[in-house]
Protein backbone atom coordinates (compact mmCIF):
# COMPACT_ATOMS: atom_id res chain seq x y z
CA UNK A 1 0.00 0.00 0.00
CA UNK A 2 1.75 3.18 0.79
CA UNK A 3 5.24 3.73 -0.20
CA UNK A 4 8.33 5.05 1.93
CA UNK A 5 9.28 8.86 1.96
CA UNK A 6 11.82 9.61 -0.85
CA UNK A 7 13.97 11.12 2.38
CA UNK A 8 13.38 12.08 5.97
CA UNK A 9 15.36 13.48 8.04
CA UNK A 10 17.24 11.67 10.69
CA UNK A 11 15.62 13.66 13.31
CA UNK A 12 12.50 13.01 12.16
CA UNK A 13 9.82 12.22 14.97
CA UNK A 14 7.69 10.05 12.36
CA UNK A 15 7.63 6.54 11.70
CA UNK A 16 9.91 5.77 8.29
CA UNK A 17 7.50 3.98 6.64
CA UNK A 18 3.67 2.69 7.06
CA UNK A 19 2.82 -0.80 5.62
CA UNK A 20 -0.36 -2.43 6.08
CA UNK A 21 -0.29 -6.47 5.11
CA UNK A 22 -3.95 -7.38 5.76
CA UNK A 23 -5.81 -4.25 6.01
CA UNK A 24 -4.76 -2.51 2.51
CA UNK A 25 -7.62 -2.84 0.06
CA UNK A 26 -9.78 -5.07 1.14
CA UNK A 27 -11.15 -2.64 3.84
CA UNK A 28 -11.68 -3.63 7.86
CA UNK A 29 -15.16 -4.59 7.27
CA UNK A 30 -14.77 -7.20 4.50
CA UNK A 31 -11.77 -8.30 6.02
CA UNK A 32 -13.82 -8.98 9.15
CA UNK A 33 -16.54 -10.89 7.52
CA UNK A 34 -14.12 -13.01 5.99
CA UNK A 35 -12.25 -13.86 9.33
CA UNK A 36 -15.51 -13.96 11.47
CA UNK A 37 -17.49 -16.64 8.85
CA UNK A 38 -14.42 -19.32 9.56
CA UNK A 39 -15.87 -22.73 9.47
CA UNK A 40 -16.20 -25.14 12.76
CA UNK A 41 -14.29 -27.88 12.99
CA UNK A 42 -16.31 -30.68 13.07
CA UNK A 43 -16.42 -34.04 14.66
CA UNK A 44 -18.10 -37.76 14.04
CA UNK A 45 -20.11 -39.27 16.94
CA UNK A 46 -22.50 -41.94 17.31
CA UNK A 47 -25.49 -41.86 19.61
CA UNK A 48 -27.34 -44.68 21.21
CA UNK A 49 -30.32 -45.04 23.38
CA UNK A 50 -29.22 -47.86 25.31
CA UNK A 51 -26.09 -49.94 25.65
CA UNK A 52 -28.28 -53.14 23.74
CA UNK A 53 -28.27 -50.80 20.28
CA UNK A 54 -25.24 -49.99 20.66
CA UNK A 55 -23.86 -53.54 20.77
CA UNK A 56 -25.84 -54.12 18.04
CA UNK A 57 -24.37 -51.28 16.18
CA UNK A 58 -21.12 -53.50 15.74
CA UNK A 59 -18.98 -50.72 15.58
CA UNK A 60 -17.95 -50.73 19.32
CA UNK A 61 -17.66 -53.86 21.33
CA UNK A 62 -20.36 -54.65 23.78
CA UNK A 63 -17.71 -53.87 26.71
CA UNK A 64 -17.08 -50.25 25.18
CA UNK A 65 -20.80 -49.60 24.86
CA UNK A 66 -21.81 -50.64 28.61
CA UNK A 67 -18.99 -48.92 29.88
CA UNK A 68 -19.83 -45.59 27.91
CA UNK A 69 -22.94 -45.61 29.05
CA UNK A 70 -22.20 -46.09 32.46
CA UNK A 71 -19.97 -42.95 32.07
CA UNK A 72 -22.68 -40.95 30.39
CA UNK A 73 -25.46 -42.12 33.02
CA UNK A 74 -23.46 -41.65 35.92
CA UNK A 75 -22.81 -37.91 34.24
CA UNK A 76 -26.67 -37.27 33.83
CA UNK A 77 -27.83 -35.91 36.91
CA UNK A 78 -25.19 -33.26 37.66
CA UNK A 79 -25.16 -32.59 33.68
CA UNK A 80 -28.58 -32.11 32.96
CA UNK A 81 -29.94 -28.72 32.51
CA UNK A 82 -32.36 -27.34 35.06
CA UNK A 83 -35.26 -25.48 34.35
CA UNK A 84 -37.40 -23.26 36.82
CA UNK A 85 -40.78 -24.90 35.26
CA UNK A 86 -41.93 -27.91 33.79
CA UNK A 87 -43.28 -25.67 31.18
CA UNK A 88 -40.03 -24.48 30.06
CA UNK A 89 -38.10 -27.35 30.15
CA UNK A 90 -40.86 -29.21 27.96
CA UNK A 91 -40.55 -26.42 25.54
CA UNK A 92 -36.98 -27.36 25.20
CA UNK A 93 -37.50 -31.00 25.20
CA UNK A 94 -40.90 -31.71 24.50
CA UNK A 95 -43.76 -32.94 26.12
CA UNK A 96 -43.27 -35.80 28.79
CA UNK A 97 -39.86 -35.70 28.50
CA UNK A 98 -39.11 -33.77 31.85
CA UNK A 99 -38.78 -35.06 35.36
CA UNK A 100 -39.21 -32.78 38.64
CA UNK A 101 -35.69 -32.87 39.42
CA UNK A 102 -35.41 -33.87 42.88
CA UNK A 103 -35.87 -37.71 40.95
CA UNK A 104 -32.59 -37.26 39.71
CA UNK A 105 -30.09 -34.93 41.99
CA UNK A 106 -30.33 -33.33 45.16
CA UNK A 107 -29.20 -30.54 43.54
CA UNK A 108 -32.10 -30.12 41.37
CA UNK A 109 -34.83 -30.25 43.48
CA UNK A 110 -37.18 -27.83 42.96
CA UNK A 111 -36.43 -27.81 39.49
CA UNK A 112 -37.15 -29.72 36.45
CA UNK A 113 -34.74 -31.55 34.39
CA UNK A 114 -35.26 -33.35 30.79
CA UNK A 115 -35.23 -37.67 30.60
CA UNK A 116 -31.94 -38.32 29.33
CA UNK A 117 -32.34 -40.02 25.43
CA UNK A 118 -29.78 -41.69 24.47
CA UNK A 119 -25.81 -41.56 25.16
CA UNK A 120 -23.23 -40.15 22.81
CA UNK A 121 -19.69 -41.51 22.10
CA UNK A 122 -16.84 -40.11 19.24
CA UNK A 123 -16.45 -42.64 16.53
CA UNK A 124 -13.23 -43.26 17.09
CA UNK A 125 -11.11 -43.55 20.40
CA UNK A 126 -8.15 -41.26 19.60
CA UNK A 127 -11.10 -38.05 19.46
CA UNK A 128 -10.96 -38.91 23.19
CA UNK A 129 -14.67 -37.43 23.52
CA UNK A 130 -15.79 -38.28 26.41
CA UNK A 131 -19.26 -40.19 27.11
CA UNK A 132 -22.40 -38.07 27.53
CA UNK A 133 -25.50 -38.09 27.65
CA UNK A 134 -27.89 -36.20 25.61
CA UNK A 135 -31.47 -35.03 25.35
CA UNK A 136 -34.80 -34.78 23.30
CA UNK A 137 -34.60 -31.37 21.44
CA UNK A 138 -37.98 -30.86 20.74
CA UNK A 139 -38.42 -27.16 20.94
CA UNK A 140 -42.41 -25.81 20.86
CA UNK A 141 -43.32 -29.24 20.61
CA UNK A 142 -47.46 -29.44 20.91
CA UNK A 143 -48.23 -32.70 20.95
CA UNK A 144 -46.58 -35.74 22.18
CA UNK A 145 -45.30 -37.05 19.21
CA UNK A 146 -43.04 -39.71 18.91
CA UNK A 147 -40.06 -40.26 20.75
CA UNK A 148 -36.46 -39.49 19.45
CA UNK A 149 -37.96 -37.55 16.50
CA UNK A 150 -36.45 -35.59 13.86
CA UNK A 151 -35.53 -32.57 16.46
CA UNK A 152 -32.39 -34.77 16.95
CA UNK A 153 -30.49 -34.45 20.44
CA UNK A 154 -28.80 -31.49 22.63
CA UNK A 155 -26.37 -31.66 24.94
CA UNK A 156 -26.26 -30.04 28.49
CA UNK A 157 -24.83 -27.21 28.12
CA UNK A 158 -27.34 -26.54 24.58
CA UNK A 159 -25.12 -28.34 21.95
CA UNK A 160 -27.12 -29.21 18.93
CA UNK A 161 -26.81 -33.41 17.82
CA UNK A 162 -28.52 -33.67 14.65
CA UNK A 163 -28.06 -37.42 13.28
CA UNK A 164 -29.47 -38.98 10.02
CA UNK A 165 -32.69 -40.51 9.43
CA UNK A 166 -35.20 -38.20 11.58
CA UNK A 167 -32.62 -38.63 14.64
CA UNK A 168 -32.85 -42.72 14.89
CA UNK A 169 -29.46 -43.20 12.97
CA UNK A 170 -26.86 -43.45 15.39
CA UNK A 171 -24.39 -41.71 13.49
CA UNK A 172 -23.40 -37.78 12.21
CA UNK A 173 -21.43 -35.16 12.25
CA UNK A 174 -21.49 -32.40 13.93
CA UNK A 175 -19.54 -29.23 15.49
CA UNK A 176 -17.34 -29.97 17.97
CA UNK A 177 -18.15 -27.11 20.17
CA UNK A 178 -21.66 -28.90 20.38
CA UNK A 179 -19.90 -32.07 22.14
CA UNK A 180 -17.24 -30.68 23.81
CA UNK A 181 -17.53 -28.90 27.13
CA UNK A 182 -16.40 -25.33 26.52
CA UNK A 183 -19.12 -22.32 27.75
CA UNK A 184 -19.79 -19.56 25.04
CA UNK A 185 -21.15 -16.32 25.45
CA UNK A 186 -19.57 -15.06 28.35
CA UNK A 187 -18.28 -11.86 27.45
CA UNK A 188 -20.13 -9.15 26.19
CA UNK A 189 -23.16 -9.00 27.94
CA UNK A 190 -22.75 -5.91 30.05
CA UNK A 191 -20.79 -3.71 27.27
CA UNK A 192 -24.28 -4.62 25.20
CA UNK A 193 -26.08 -3.91 28.31
CA UNK A 194 -24.47 -0.23 28.29
CA UNK A 195 -24.76 -0.06 24.50
CA UNK A 196 -28.77 0.03 24.56
CA UNK A 197 -29.06 2.22 27.30
CA UNK A 198 -26.92 4.43 25.73
CA UNK A 199 -28.54 8.17 24.68
CA UNK A 200 -27.74 8.52 21.32
CA UNK A 201 -28.86 4.94 20.87
CA UNK A 202 -25.94 4.18 18.55
CA UNK A 203 -24.46 0.73 19.03
CA UNK A 204 -21.39 1.59 20.37
CA UNK A 205 -18.41 -0.90 21.45
CA UNK A 206 -15.90 -0.65 23.81
CA UNK A 207 -13.34 1.29 22.24
CA UNK A 208 -13.32 4.75 23.48
CA UNK B 1 -0.36 25.64 18.51
CA UNK B 2 -2.62 26.60 15.61
CA UNK B 3 -5.58 25.96 13.65
CA UNK B 4 -4.95 25.92 10.29
CA UNK B 5 -6.76 25.55 7.05
CA UNK B 6 -4.76 23.46 4.51
CA UNK B 7 -8.16 22.39 2.37
CA UNK B 8 -8.93 18.15 1.92
CA UNK B 9 -6.63 15.99 -0.23
CA UNK B 10 -9.53 15.61 -3.31
CA UNK B 11 -9.10 12.30 -3.40
CA UNK B 12 -8.76 11.15 0.54
CA UNK B 13 -11.76 8.47 0.23
CA UNK B 14 -10.17 6.73 -2.20
CA UNK B 15 -7.11 6.83 -0.17
CA UNK B 16 -9.03 5.71 2.60
CA UNK B 17 -10.49 2.78 0.96
CA UNK B 18 -7.76 1.94 -0.41
CA UNK B 19 -5.87 1.87 2.85
CA UNK B 20 -8.79 -0.45 5.02
CA UNK B 21 -9.88 2.59 6.56
CA UNK B 22 -13.53 1.94 6.07
CA UNK B 23 -14.96 2.76 9.24
CA UNK B 24 -16.47 5.86 10.46
CA UNK B 25 -17.82 7.43 13.45
CA UNK B 26 -20.46 7.29 15.74
CA UNK B 27 -23.97 7.24 14.16
CA UNK B 28 -22.13 6.11 10.62
CA UNK B 29 -21.12 10.01 10.13
CA UNK B 30 -17.49 10.81 8.56
CA UNK B 31 -14.81 11.66 11.31
CA UNK B 32 -11.67 12.04 9.53
CA UNK B 33 -11.51 15.47 8.79
CA UNK B 34 -8.68 17.17 6.98
CA UNK B 35 -9.68 20.58 5.80
CA UNK B 36 -7.55 21.88 8.93
CA UNK B 37 -4.73 20.80 11.06
CA UNK B 38 -3.38 21.74 13.62
CA UNK B 39 0.33 22.80 13.74
CA UNK B 40 2.74 22.40 16.80
CA UNK B 41 5.83 23.53 17.15
CA UNK B 42 8.89 20.88 18.11
CA UNK B 43 9.70 21.95 21.35
CA UNK B 44 5.45 21.95 22.02
CA UNK B 45 5.45 18.44 21.59
CA UNK B 46 8.65 17.54 23.21
CA UNK B 47 8.65 19.35 25.92
CA UNK B 48 4.75 19.96 26.41
CA UNK B 49 3.52 16.76 25.66
CA UNK B 50 5.97 13.97 25.01
CA UNK B 51 7.83 14.43 27.92
CA UNK B 52 5.15 15.05 30.58
CA UNK B 53 3.22 12.19 29.05
CA UNK B 54 6.46 9.56 29.68
CA UNK B 55 6.20 11.27 33.43
CA UNK B 56 2.78 10.71 33.87
CA UNK B 57 3.02 7.26 32.65
CA UNK B 58 5.88 6.21 34.99
CA UNK B 59 3.54 7.88 37.52
CA UNK B 60 1.02 5.42 36.82
CA UNK B 61 2.71 2.33 36.86
CA UNK B 62 4.06 3.15 40.32
CA UNK B 63 0.27 4.01 41.39
CA UNK B 64 -0.74 0.69 40.02
CA UNK B 65 2.73 -1.11 42.23
CA UNK B 66 1.23 0.53 45.47
CA UNK B 67 -2.71 0.19 44.26
CA UNK B 68 -2.23 -3.89 44.36
CA UNK B 69 -1.00 -3.79 47.56
CA UNK B 70 -3.75 -2.11 48.84
CA UNK B 71 -7.45 -3.17 49.14
CA UNK B 72 -8.40 0.46 50.23
CA UNK B 73 -7.47 1.66 46.57
CA UNK B 74 -8.82 -1.58 44.57
CA UNK B 75 -12.02 -1.17 46.52
CA UNK B 76 -11.98 3.20 45.91
CA UNK B 77 -11.76 2.50 42.40
CA UNK B 78 -15.06 0.24 42.58
CA UNK B 79 -13.04 -2.62 40.95
CA UNK B 80 -15.19 -6.00 42.65
CA UNK B 81 -13.75 -8.00 45.11
CA UNK B 82 -13.67 -11.00 42.61
CA UNK B 83 -10.75 -9.31 40.50
CA UNK B 84 -8.62 -7.82 43.21
CA UNK B 85 -6.75 -11.36 42.73
CA UNK B 86 -6.28 -10.83 38.66
CA UNK B 87 -5.25 -7.38 38.67
CA UNK B 88 -2.80 -8.30 41.62
CA UNK B 89 -1.68 -11.41 40.22
CA UNK B 90 -1.28 -9.47 36.46
CA UNK B 91 0.94 -6.94 37.77
CA UNK B 92 3.38 -8.99 40.30
CA UNK B 93 3.88 -11.77 37.23
CA UNK B 94 4.86 -8.36 34.93
CA UNK B 95 2.31 -8.79 32.08
CA UNK B 96 3.18 -6.76 29.78
CA UNK B 97 0.87 -3.79 28.41
CA UNK B 98 0.72 -3.08 24.59
CA UNK B 99 -0.74 0.60 24.66
CA UNK B 100 -3.07 3.86 25.96
CA UNK B 101 -3.65 7.04 24.83
CA UNK B 102 -3.58 9.99 27.54
CA UNK B 103 -6.15 12.72 26.71
CA UNK B 104 -4.89 16.13 27.39
CA UNK B 105 -6.42 19.58 27.59
CA UNK B 106 -3.62 21.76 25.62
CA UNK B 107 -3.74 25.06 24.04
CA UNK B 108 -0.27 25.87 22.92
CA UNK B 109 0.96 27.87 25.99
CA UNK B 110 1.72 26.73 29.60
CA UNK B 111 1.41 22.73 30.67
CA UNK B 112 -0.90 20.51 29.67
CA UNK B 113 -3.33 19.12 31.98
CA UNK B 114 -4.45 15.37 32.19
CA UNK B 115 -7.57 15.07 31.71
CA UNK B 116 -8.31 10.68 31.86
CA UNK B 117 -5.64 7.89 30.76
CA UNK B 118 -7.58 5.93 28.29
CA UNK B 119 -5.34 2.55 29.32
CA UNK B 120 -7.53 0.06 28.40
CA UNK B 121 -9.61 0.11 24.95
CA UNK B 122 -8.58 3.13 23.02
CA UNK B 123 -9.36 3.55 19.86
CA UNK B 124 -8.42 6.07 16.79
CA UNK B 125 -5.49 4.34 16.78
CA UNK B 126 -5.33 3.59 12.64
CA UNK B 127 -6.62 6.89 12.24
CA UNK B 128 -3.18 8.26 14.10
CA UNK B 129 -0.74 5.80 13.12
CA UNK B 130 -1.38 5.53 9.48
CA UNK B 131 -4.00 7.45 8.05
CA UNK B 132 -2.56 10.64 9.68
CA UNK B 133 1.04 9.37 8.80
CA UNK B 134 -0.16 9.03 4.74
CA UNK B 135 -2.03 12.24 4.73
CA UNK B 136 1.62 13.92 6.10
CA UNK B 137 3.61 11.79 3.41
CA UNK B 138 0.87 12.99 0.56
CA UNK B 139 0.71 16.53 2.07
CA UNK B 140 4.56 17.31 2.09
CA UNK B 141 4.74 15.38 -1.73
CA UNK B 142 2.01 17.65 -3.38
CA UNK B 143 3.19 20.91 -1.63
CA UNK B 144 0.13 21.37 0.75
CA UNK B 145 2.46 21.59 3.23
CA UNK B 146 6.09 23.22 3.24
CA UNK B 147 9.44 20.64 3.10
CA UNK B 148 10.56 20.13 6.43
CA UNK B 149 7.40 19.18 7.91
CA UNK B 150 7.19 16.25 10.47
CA UNK B 151 4.48 14.74 12.47
CA UNK B 152 4.93 13.28 16.14
CA UNK B 153 3.44 9.65 15.35
CA UNK B 154 5.93 6.40 15.63
CA UNK B 155 2.94 4.52 16.42
CA UNK B 156 2.88 1.75 13.70
CA UNK B 157 6.74 1.07 14.47
CA UNK B 158 5.95 0.87 18.03
CA UNK B 159 3.74 -1.37 18.02
CA UNK B 160 4.87 -3.64 15.74
CA UNK B 161 8.02 -3.57 17.73
CA UNK B 162 6.11 -3.87 21.09
CA UNK B 163 4.19 -6.99 19.63
CA UNK B 164 7.84 -8.57 18.68
CA UNK B 165 9.09 -7.62 22.38
CA UNK B 166 5.48 -9.42 23.80
CA UNK B 167 5.06 -12.35 21.91
CA UNK B 168 8.05 -12.96 18.81
CA UNK B 169 6.51 -15.93 16.78
CA UNK B 170 4.00 -16.60 19.57
CA UNK B 171 -0.09 -16.74 19.07
CA UNK B 172 -2.21 -14.85 19.32
CA UNK B 173 -6.22 -13.64 18.88
CA UNK B 174 -7.98 -10.69 18.66
CA UNK B 175 -11.55 -10.07 20.03
CA UNK B 176 -14.29 -7.47 19.73
CA UNK B 177 -17.49 -6.46 18.92
CA UNK B 178 -17.20 -7.50 15.19
CA UNK B 179 -20.38 -5.74 14.20
CA UNK B 180 -19.01 -2.21 15.77
CA UNK B 181 -16.78 -0.93 12.80
CA UNK B 182 -15.10 1.67 15.09
CA UNK B 183 -13.95 -1.52 17.27
CA UNK B 184 -13.63 -3.95 14.57
CA UNK B 185 -11.39 -1.48 12.83
CA UNK B 186 -9.10 -0.66 15.22
CA UNK B 187 -8.76 -4.45 16.18
CA UNK B 188 -8.02 -5.75 12.57
CA UNK B 189 -5.21 -2.75 12.46
CA UNK B 190 -3.64 -4.30 15.27
CA UNK B 191 -3.92 -7.75 14.03
CA UNK B 192 -1.99 -6.60 11.15
CA UNK B 193 0.86 -4.61 13.15
CA UNK B 194 1.46 -8.39 15.08
CA UNK B 195 0.97 -10.39 11.89
CA UNK B 196 4.07 -7.93 10.50
CA UNK B 197 5.85 -8.33 14.19
CA UNK B 198 5.93 -12.31 13.07
CA UNK B 199 3.03 -13.26 15.11
CA UNK B 200 0.22 -16.22 14.32
CA UNK B 201 -3.01 -13.90 14.59
CA UNK B 202 -6.93 -14.44 14.82
CA UNK B 203 -9.73 -12.63 14.90
CA UNK B 204 -13.09 -14.04 16.70
CA UNK B 205 -15.96 -12.13 18.15
CA UNK B 206 -16.37 -11.90 21.76
CA UNK B 207 -19.33 -14.04 21.26
CA UNK B 208 -16.74 -16.90 20.30
CA UNK B 209 -14.84 -16.76 23.46
CA UNK B 210 -15.10 -19.48 24.98
CA UNK B 211 -14.12 -21.20 28.28
CA UNK B 212 -13.03 -24.62 28.06
CA UNK B 213 -12.72 -27.03 30.61
CA UNK B 214 -9.39 -26.56 31.90
CA UNK B 215 -10.02 -22.61 32.36
CA UNK B 216 -8.43 -21.66 28.89
CA UNK B 217 -10.28 -18.95 26.87
CA UNK B 218 -10.70 -20.84 23.34
CA UNK B 219 -12.10 -20.37 20.39
CA UNK B 220 -15.12 -22.07 18.30
CA UNK B 221 -12.71 -25.04 17.38
CA UNK B 222 -11.74 -25.06 20.82
CA UNK B 223 -8.29 -24.13 20.47
CA UNK B 224 -6.90 -22.83 23.66
CA UNK B 225 -5.62 -18.84 23.47
CA UNK B 226 -2.64 -18.23 25.08
CA UNK B 227 -2.61 -14.52 24.81
CA UNK B 228 -5.30 -12.45 23.86
CA UNK B 229 -6.19 -9.09 22.95
CA UNK B 230 -9.71 -7.75 23.69
CA UNK B 231 -11.02 -4.14 22.89
CA UNK B 232 -13.35 -4.75 25.88
CA UNK B 233 -13.44 -2.78 29.05
CA UNK B 234 -12.20 -5.05 31.67
CA UNK B 235 -14.84 -3.67 34.32
CA UNK B 236 -17.01 -4.83 31.97
CA UNK B 237 -15.36 -7.94 31.74
CA UNK B 238 -15.05 -8.75 35.23
CA UNK B 239 -18.66 -8.40 35.45
CA UNK B 240 -19.52 -10.85 32.55
CA UNK B 241 -20.45 -14.40 33.68
CA UNK B 242 -17.07 -15.59 32.43
CA UNK B 243 -15.42 -12.34 34.80
CA UNK B 244 -15.11 -15.24 37.61
CA UNK B 245 -13.10 -17.33 35.52
CA UNK B 246 -10.23 -14.84 34.79
CA UNK B 247 -8.18 -15.38 38.28
CA UNK B 248 -7.62 -19.42 37.26
CA UNK B 249 -7.52 -18.86 33.63
CA UNK B 250 -3.72 -19.91 32.11
CA UNK B 251 -4.87 -17.34 29.06
CA UNK B 252 -2.74 -13.82 28.96
CA UNK B 253 -4.55 -10.55 28.17
CA UNK B 254 -3.39 -7.16 26.29
CA UNK B 255 -4.42 -5.25 27.65
CA UNK B 256 -3.53 -6.91 30.92
CA UNK B 257 -5.93 -7.17 34.18
CA UNK B 258 -3.88 -4.46 35.98
CA UNK B 259 -4.99 -1.78 33.24
CA UNK B 260 -7.92 -1.86 34.83
CA UNK B 261 -6.89 0.32 38.13
CA UNK B 262 -5.66 3.08 35.45
CA UNK B 263 -8.14 3.18 32.57
CA UNK B 264 -11.15 4.51 35.65
CA UNK B 265 -11.50 8.17 36.81
CA UNK B 266 -10.32 7.41 40.11
CA UNK B 267 -6.82 7.32 39.55
CA UNK B 268 -6.93 11.11 38.61
CA UNK B 269 -8.26 11.66 42.57
CA UNK B 270 -5.22 8.76 43.42
CA UNK B 271 -2.46 10.88 41.33
CA UNK B 272 -3.07 14.27 42.37
CA UNK B 273 -2.87 13.16 46.37
CA UNK B 274 0.41 11.66 45.30
CA UNK B 275 1.36 14.60 42.98
CA UNK B 276 -0.65 17.72 44.62
CA UNK B 277 2.07 20.12 43.08
CA UNK B 278 2.30 18.89 39.18
CA UNK B 279 2.09 21.10 36.58
CA UNK B 280 -0.04 18.28 34.63
CA UNK B 281 -2.52 17.18 36.68
CA UNK B 282 -5.37 18.93 37.73
CA UNK B 283 -6.50 18.59 41.18
CA UNK B 284 -9.19 15.98 41.79
CA UNK B 285 -11.04 14.24 44.76
CA UNK B 286 -13.80 11.36 44.81
CA UNK B 287 -17.39 12.42 45.22
CA UNK B 288 -17.09 11.46 48.50
CA UNK B 289 -14.09 13.82 49.57
CA UNK B 290 -15.25 16.49 51.61
CA UNK B 291 -12.03 18.00 50.09
CA UNK B 292 -13.76 18.43 47.31
CA UNK B 293 -15.00 21.85 48.17
CA UNK B 294 -12.04 22.96 47.20
CA UNK B 295 -12.56 23.47 43.73
CA UNK B 296 -15.67 25.71 44.50
CA UNK B 297 -17.99 25.47 41.90
CA UNK B 298 -16.14 25.08 38.69
CA UNK B 299 -15.36 21.74 38.53
CA UNK B 300 -15.99 18.63 36.24
CA UNK B 301 -17.98 15.62 37.59
CA UNK B 302 -17.31 12.23 36.00
CA UNK B 303 -17.96 8.53 36.79
CA UNK B 304 -15.63 6.13 37.62
CA UNK B 305 -16.23 4.26 34.59
CA UNK B 306 -17.28 5.62 31.47
CA UNK B 307 -16.07 6.04 27.86
CA UNK B 308 -16.87 8.80 25.18
CA UNK B 309 -17.56 12.05 27.63
CA UNK B 310 -20.45 10.01 28.52
CA UNK B 311 -22.23 11.19 31.59
CA UNK B 312 -19.76 14.42 32.18
CA UNK B 313 -21.24 17.17 34.14
CA UNK B 314 -19.14 20.16 33.76
CA UNK B 315 -19.74 23.23 35.78
CA UNK B 316 -18.05 26.95 35.72
CA UNK B 317 -18.85 29.26 38.25
CA UNK B 318 -22.32 26.85 38.75
CA UNK B 319 -23.02 27.17 35.68
CA UNK B 320 -23.83 23.62 33.86
CA UNK B 321 -21.55 23.92 30.27
CA UNK B 322 -22.45 20.54 29.85
CA UNK B 323 -24.45 17.71 31.10
CA UNK B 324 -23.47 14.66 28.77
CA UNK B 325 -25.90 11.92 28.80
CA UNK B 326 -25.21 8.56 29.45
CA UNK B 327 -25.51 4.53 30.82
CA UNK B 328 -22.60 5.22 33.55
CA UNK B 329 -21.99 6.35 36.86
CA UNK B 330 -23.74 3.57 39.26
CA UNK B 331 -19.76 3.16 40.74
CA UNK B 332 -19.46 6.64 41.57
CA UNK B 333 -18.05 9.68 40.63
CA UNK B 334 -14.75 12.24 40.68
CA UNK B 335 -14.29 15.45 40.66
CA UNK B 336 -11.29 17.21 38.59
CA UNK B 337 -10.44 20.74 38.37
CA UNK B 338 -11.71 22.70 35.70
CA UNK B 339 -9.33 23.05 32.47
CA UNK B 340 -11.59 24.01 29.72
CA UNK B 341 -10.68 22.84 26.15
CA UNK B 342 -9.10 25.80 24.10
CA UNK B 343 -11.64 27.65 21.17
CA UNK B 344 -9.72 27.52 17.40
CA UNK B 345 -12.48 29.17 15.57
CA UNK B 346 -15.40 27.42 17.84
CA UNK B 347 -13.66 24.32 17.56
CA UNK B 348 -12.66 22.47 20.92
CA UNK B 349 -9.49 19.97 20.52
CA UNK B 350 -8.38 17.38 22.62
CA UNK B 351 -4.90 16.06 22.74
CA UNK B 352 -4.03 12.37 22.96
CA UNK B 353 -0.73 11.18 23.52
CA UNK B 354 -0.22 7.72 22.82
CA UNK B 355 1.56 5.15 24.61
CA UNK B 356 3.02 2.20 23.43
CA UNK B 357 4.63 -0.14 26.19
CA UNK B 358 6.09 2.53 28.35
CA UNK B 359 6.90 5.47 25.98
CA UNK B 360 4.96 8.13 24.30
CA UNK B 361 4.39 7.61 20.65
CA UNK B 362 2.35 9.98 19.00
CA UNK B 363 -0.38 12.36 19.33
CA UNK B 364 -3.70 12.69 17.76
CA UNK B 365 -6.18 15.78 18.14
CA UNK B 366 -9.63 14.84 18.29
CA UNK B 367 -12.12 18.16 18.11
CA UNK B 368 -15.91 18.64 18.73
CA UNK B 369 -17.93 21.70 19.35
CA UNK B 370 -18.38 21.39 22.93
CA UNK B 371 -17.02 21.25 26.04
CA UNK B 372 -16.97 17.67 25.95
CA UNK B 373 -15.38 15.29 23.55
CA UNK B 374 -17.98 12.43 22.55
CA UNK B 375 -17.83 9.86 19.91
CA UNK B 376 -18.81 12.63 17.97
CA UNK B 377 -15.49 14.44 17.68
CA UNK B 378 -13.80 14.50 14.51
CA UNK B 379 -10.36 13.27 14.19
CA UNK B 380 -8.04 15.92 12.99
CA UNK B 381 -4.27 15.56 11.74
CA UNK B 382 -1.41 17.62 13.05
CA UNK B 383 2.12 18.59 11.75
CA UNK B 384 5.12 19.90 13.19
CA UNK B 385 5.45 23.03 11.72
CA UNK B 386 9.31 23.91 10.22
CA UNK B 387 11.36 26.17 12.38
Amino acid sequence: MTSPPESVAPTSKRSQSVTLVLMAGAGATALGLAQIDQSQREEDILVYPNPEACGAAHIRTEADCRRDYALARAAYPEGAPRYATEAQCEAHHGRSHCLPGGLVAPSAAGRFVPMMAAFLVGRRPEQDLPPQPVYDHRPGETSGGTPHGGGGYCTGWGGRVVTGGGGTASSGRVASAAVRQAAFGGFGATGRGFSSGHASGAGRGGGG
Amino acid sequence: MRRVPLGARPDWRETARANGFTFSGADGAEYWSEGHAYAFTLGQVERDIEAPSAELHALCRAFVSDAVEDERILASLALPEHAWDTVRTSWRRGDPSLYGRLDFAYDGRGPAKLLEYNADTPTALYETGVFQWLWLEEALASGRLPPGSDQFNTVHDDLIARFRGIAAGGDIAFTAYADVPEDRGTVAYLEDCARQAGLVTRFLDLGDLGLGPDGSFVDRVLCPIPLLFKLYPWEWAFADRFGQALAGTPSRFLEPPWKAVLSNKGLLAHLYAREPGHPNLLPAFFESDPDKARLGRSFARKPLYSREGANVLILREGHVLANAGGPYGAEGFIRQGLAELPDFDGWRPLVGAWIVGDAPAGLCVREGRGAVTTDAALCVPHFIAPV
